[in-house]
């Protein structure tokens, strides 16, 4: 196990390699020009301080010669300084993070929390209406891009009903640790991020339930005179959560591509919002810490699924 | 940033807050004057995007400069209302041949940590950009005698300011040549603290600046109304009451600026009460105004939103012949796309210079360009061209058709696009339209791009008219080899002469007013841009807010801000 767990993160090295020398590639060879940008406008300005200006950001050497010396310097931790804000990348994303990974636990949570018994209420219920109200539910969160749910969210519950703030994580002038006031602030924020998973996971553990409830060893736990409360829950449900954890893979992906929007969209000063600012300002240093950090966390959800796999079911063996 | 943002900067991005003159549609309680202040409170301002730093050498976007503003006073600003120079922490005199000017800084003028506003501090700011990588003020300072010279390294003071040895106050500065923007340019900028800044700064040493120095995201004593107490970032700046301000210490206790995603977003805020005090768009204006709990101030901008035909595109020959330009002035209905693109909340532009400046020559004079399709067309067939069947004018079998572009994301000037392209239609003419991202169009636009064809964007335009020379004199055309604001590529050697007449010698504004005329009147018979119109700003605000006195050259009606106070 620890042979394979190793492997797979020296195997991880060359894929974020790769996955930088993409960024990088497409961050500079698209059209736009950070200088440009932060001096649009200004009267008088000459091609010097042009110039100037981008000899100091280290600009205008040639790409190659700026894709080594970031990764050098990377391998170091030094990720370089943002354009925007002349502070080191990495210390303005880890500022964030706390934010973002507030927001991602806790609609993975719900995620699980909602997702998981709605799915097998369908399940249990095949063809009543309760079964049909999931079933649409699931089809609809899937369907509906989030960031527009979320608009939704915000004139429905904050602005109409006055139920929730819309933005940001507290409210102006209340004290930091007011942890109510900051369970209201990412109530929004988290459900919304989580309804595709929801939908997701109603739909995975409807259909497993299904397959689960018609194999023989129930059956035969119920011939055996079990509960249908033991049956269902320690011997189907067991078995049915298996594929849940192959998902989870693609929900985490999902997650930290999702709290890009969501945070934008609720204005949640986190990884993604500065991610989202540093592409809009074409801050390139920013941009790569921004998107190393989103892949490195995708690598490793995607290790933690496959060792957890070999956990949940013990007839798949990982080496 | 101020700088720049008072002689001119773009209407970038959605909107920024602003500035100052027509009493607004009063949908809340208005101030009564038997209401006493009541100290205590706070604004919350929403923004569309985080600030980046609170130096005001090196804030180079708008929403950094709106809160520095509120941290760092100058020594002189434009009057709210009218555009003119007037004193402000300090009050001068010049010499009559405009080369010297004496300073005097307010006896009451202190950092908050009690020390006072000195002559050094104003030396501090200079010798700051001067050394910084990352100002974009510099030519402001380079009539300053000796100043170019400490910037590179080859002084370690500047010749042309003196300090007063006998009172710490005073100040004199000697300028090369008359220079009329300069007075704003140079004085306008705020003192920094010499205690904290100036040790980065060293005289023998060009490479050491102000640019990484930690107090430019935390700046530890202000001299404005507003003292810095927290950034959250991404999230909002908190600013606290600065009780030693030198024009009387604030009523309010607490100012917030706090980032909103869009104005969709803020709009929501602003009726849930989050937010007490955003700039909002035209077509916001009568949902809020239905809001209870709000109060909307509106008045004009010093600022237009054009069409720019590029004029020195091989792609688009016909736009370099006036009778084309001319026609697609008559053919615009600007009246109805002032109803339908900003809902009435704005007003024809047919020149230059906006309405509100000191500068305006009235319209007395000037062609109105009033709607006329059938004399847009008589102007399009002299040209040479006939229509076909297809409804569109065309000459050698070549449609009369082109691309317009503008930045994605700005309702303003998509539907702009939008109309003017239906419009255009109607008189034969083929538009066909695109929107951009703005990151990608801005180095377009300003190194003189061919793919740009014809360009719809705005100017918030400074107190100082010398805009002028930066939009129109031959010598910023936007080239690959030297960027400009003269993006349309126009080039007029008599216009050129009275631009530069106007900025430098007399200075005085009955000299200048009338050259401004002259040169208005040229732009105007030329129509190198479609002037569209300009917008109105619009403040929407918490209706218990009191105090808040707009005026066109006041960038966030935030002048008076120590004056404003909420009643309970």
């Amino acid at each position: 196990m620890r042979k394979y767990i190793v492997r797979r993160i020296l195997y991880a090295i060359p894929t974020l390699i790769g996955i930088s020398v993409i960024v990088f590639a497409i961050s500079r060879l698209a059209p736009g020009d950070p200088v440009r940008l932060y001096t649009f406008g200004a009267t008088n300005i000459t091609e010097e301080d042009i110039a100037a200006l981008r000899h100091f950001y280290g600009l205008d050497r040639p790409l190659p010669v700026q894709y080594v010396d970031w990764l050098l310097k990377m391998l170091q931790g030094d990720f370089g300084k943002s354009l925007q804000y002349n502070q080191p990348a990495f210390a303005l994303l880890l500022e964030r993070l706390p934010a973002t990974l507030q927001l991602a636990v806790l609609a993975l949570v719900l995620q699980i929390a909602i997702g998981v018994p709605l799915g097998v209420i369908a399940a249990l219920n095949r063809g009543s209406w309760l079964d049909n109200v999931v079933r649409f539910f699931g089809v609809i969160g899937h369907a509906i891009p989030a960031f527009w749910i979320g608009l939704l969210f915000i004139v429905l519950f904050a602005v109409n009903l006055h139920w929730l703030p819309s933005q940001g994580v507290l409210t102006i002038g209340k004290d930091v640790w007011d942890i109510g006031d900051r369970i209201k602030h990412i109530l929004m924020p988290a459900f919304v991020l989580a309804l595709a998973g929801i939908a997701n996971y109603s739909r995975y553990l409807r259909t497993e339930t299904l397959d689960v409830i018609a194999q023989d060893y129930v059956r035969t736990a119920r011939a055996k005179g079990l509960r249908e409360r033991t049956v269902v829950y320690v011997h189907a449900l067991r078995n049915a959560l298996i594929p849940v954890v192959t998902a989870l893979g693609g929900i985490l992906a999902a997650l930290v591509s999702g709290a890009l929007i969501i945070e934008q969209v609720f204005t949640w000063p986190g990884v993604g919002q500065l991610t989202y600012a540093a592409v809009r300002g074409k801050d390139y240093p920013l941009i790569m810490a921004g998107v190393m950090f989103a892949s490195t966390m995708l690598v490793i959800s995607y290790l933690l699924r496959d060792i957890a796999y070999g956990r949940v079911d013990p007839r798949i063996k990982v080496n | 940033m101020r700088h720049w943002r008072t002689t001119l900067a773009v209407i970038a991005t959605a909107a920024l807050v602003a500035t100052a003159c027509t009493p607004g549609p009063q949908t809340g309680g208005t101030a009564q004057p038997e209401e006493k202040p009541v100290a205590g409170g706070r604004v919350i301002r929403g923004s569309f995007s985080d600030i980046r730093v609170m130096n005001p050498v090196i804030a180079t976007d708008a929403t950094s400069g709106q809160v520095t503003d509120l941290l760092f006073d100058p020594l002189l600003r434009a009057d709210p209302k009218t555009g003119n120079p007037i004193p402000w922490m300090g009050k001068w005199t010049a010499s009559a041949d405009n080369l010297t000017f004496s300073w005097e800084i307010d006896s009451k003028a202190n950092w908050s940590d009690g020390k006072p506003v000195i002559a050094d501090d104003f030396l501090a700011r200079s010798k700051a950009v001067a050394r910084s990588k990352l100002t974009t003020q510099k030519s402001n300072w380079t009539d300053v005698e000796g100043w170019t010279d400490y910037r590179d390294g080859k002084a370690t003071a500047i010749s042309g300011i003196t300090l007063d040895t006998a009172n710490p106050k005073k100040f004199t500065v000697k300028f090369a040549r008359s220079f009329c923007p300069a007075l704003l340019n140079v004085f306008g900028a705020a003192p920094l603290p010499s205690h904290i800044y100036g040790k980065y700064t060293v005289d023998n040493d060009p490479a050491k600046n102000i640019d990484t120095a930690p107090e430019n995201s935390a700046p530890p004593v202000v001299d404005g109304p507003f003292k810095f107490k927290e950034w959250r970032k991404g999230d909002q700046v908190i600013l606290t009451r600065n009780d030693s301000y030198w024009r009387g210490a604030p009523y309010l206790d607490e100012f917030v600026q706090k980032v909103v995603a869009d104005t969709t977003v803020q709009a929501a805020q602003l009726k849930t009460g989050e937010l007490t005090l955003g700039a909002i768009q035209p077509g916001d204006f009568d949902d809020l105004s239905k809001q209870e709990n709000l109060k909307l101030y509106e008045w004009k901008d010093n600022g237009y939103v054009y069409v720019g035909w590029k004029l020195n595109n091989p792609n688009v020959p016909f736009l370099q012949d006036k009778r084309i330009r001319q026609a697609l002035a008559y053919g615009l209905d600007t009246e109805q796309v002032v109803q339908s693109v900003v809902f009435g909340h704005g007003e024809k532009q047919i020149m230059h210079t906006p309405s509100v400046s000191w500068a305006f020559p009235g319209t007395g004079g000037f062609n109105e360009y009033k709607f006329d399709p059938a004399k847009a067309e008589q102007l399009i067939r002299d040209a040479g061209y006939a229509k076909g069947s297809d409804g569109f004018f065309a000459k050698d079998g070549k449609t009369l058709g082109w691309t317009i572009v503008t930045n994605q994301g700005n309702k303003t000037r998509e539907t702009f696009l939008q109309v003017a392209t239906e419009q255009y239609k109607k008189i034969g003419v083929k538009i066909n339209p695109k929107v951009e991202d703005f990151t990608t169009l801005v180095p377009k636009l300003n190194t003189g791009s061919n793919e740009i064809e014809t360009i719809i964007i705005g100017w918030q335009l400074g107190a100082e008219p010398d805009g002028f020379f930066s939009i129109w004199h031959s010598s910023n055309i936007a080239r690959a080899e030297q960027a400009g604001n003269n993006f349309v590529g126009y080039k007029n050697p008599e216009l050129d002469k009275l631009i530069e007449q106007a900025r430098v010698g007399n200075c005085a504004q009955d000299v200048r007013k009338p050259i401004y005329q002259q040169a208005n009147k040229i732009l105007n018979e030329d129509q190198p841009y479609n002037f569209g119109f300009s917008q109105n700003r619009i403040l929407a605000t918490d209706k218990r807010i009191r105090g808040i006195e707009p005026g066109s050259f006041s960038p966030d009606a935030t002048w008076n801000v120590e004056k404003w106070w909420i009643k309970p």
